[in-house]
């Protein structure tokens, strides 16, 4: 203990190498889990709150239904991932979700919709995932108010 | 402009300090911007099926809860929440009751989120929070035709 601090004869320097180091660390850091959470958020869907949910787990297999809700018309707007759909094409976006399952039983439907969408049309959603044989459904919400 | 260049030190190194205060300004920021991050949870449910068995099954205890277009919530029709209340703490209080009941007799307990048409997806997602705090995974979510 005693060696660690001696040694040198004056004041010890303040070194600025480590502090650096540490610095750079910290901004990664930061940078990271700032990134990383800002970028699932799509701006055009105002989410609910669910604060008492679980945690968005990303790694499991999920086709990730899209509802925004259009006041002026009072419609909804689906997109499976960033693709737009036509809600009337329910045989297609039934086998596209049925091909993106694949034999993976855990395969789940996420719902990211509006806070403002009527309930029918998040039914229309899980119709077509029962068409697929997905019974799993998760639907997203922000673990906070905006 | 010959005298300015005669002047000039002949080591025009690296500088340490404006680097240190610029890590640090980038630094605050991206703390700051951490508080404010928002993290997307998500409430698993299961949609309504059918299951062919060959043995004998025991049918769990059902309750369905109402959401109307309004915004009330209703426990097997008996009204239970006004529009306004997000927290829903009566409906808590009664589903952890049903829960430690159903533990107890060592049944299933299912739960029908049953909402109307027109009910707004945040109304329904007030109700699957509260079932979620109240640590209910029996749930599925089924919308009714307005009459």
């Amino acid at each position: 203990m005693a060696g660690g601090g001696g040694g040198g004869d004056g004041e010890p320097e303040f070194q600025v190498a480590p502090m650096i180091d540490v610095l750079l660390v910290l901004l990664i850091f930061f940078m990271s889990i700032t990134s990383s959470q800002v970028l699932k958020v799509d701006k055009n869907i105002s989410l609910p709150v669910a604060s008492h949910g679980v945690k968005r787990d990303d790694k499991a297999a999920a086709g990730l239904i899209n509802i925004s809700w259009d006041t002026t018309t009072g419609q909804a707007k689906y997109k499976l991932d960033d693709r737009e759909l036509d809600p009337n094409d329910k045989d297609g976006i039934s086998k596209e979700l049925e091909r993106r399952k694949g034999g993976n039983e855990k395969f789940r439907l996420l719902i990211r919709a509006d806070r403002n969408c009527h309930a029918k049309y998040i039914s229309k959603a899980l119709e077509w995932g029962a068409e697929a044989g997905i019974d799993n459904i998760a639907f997203s919400g922000l673990n906070r108010e905006e | 402009m010959r005298q300015a260049k005669q002047e000039a030190p002949a080591d025009a190194g690296f500088q340490i300090a404006p680097m240190i205060d610029v890590v640090f300004v980038i630094m605050l920021f991206f703390m700051v911007m951490a508080g404010a991050v928002k993290v997307e949870h998500e409430l698993k449910t299961t949609l309504p099926g059918n299951a062919e068995t060959a043995q004998e099954t025991e049918l769990p205890d059902e309750v369905t809860i109402g959401v109307s277009e309004t915004g009330e919530v209703s426990l097997n029709d008996d009204p239970l929440g006004a529009p306004q209340d997000k927290v829903l703490e009566g409906l808590y209080s009664q589903m952890v009751q049903m829960r430690k009941a159903a533990e107890q007799a060592k049944t299933k307990m299912l739960i029908t989120v049953q909402a109307e048409e027109a009910a707004r997806y945040e109304r329904v997602m007030n109700v699957l929070d509260v079932l979620a705090r109240a640590e209910i995974t029996n749930v599925t979510f089924a919308v009714s035709e307005t009459e």
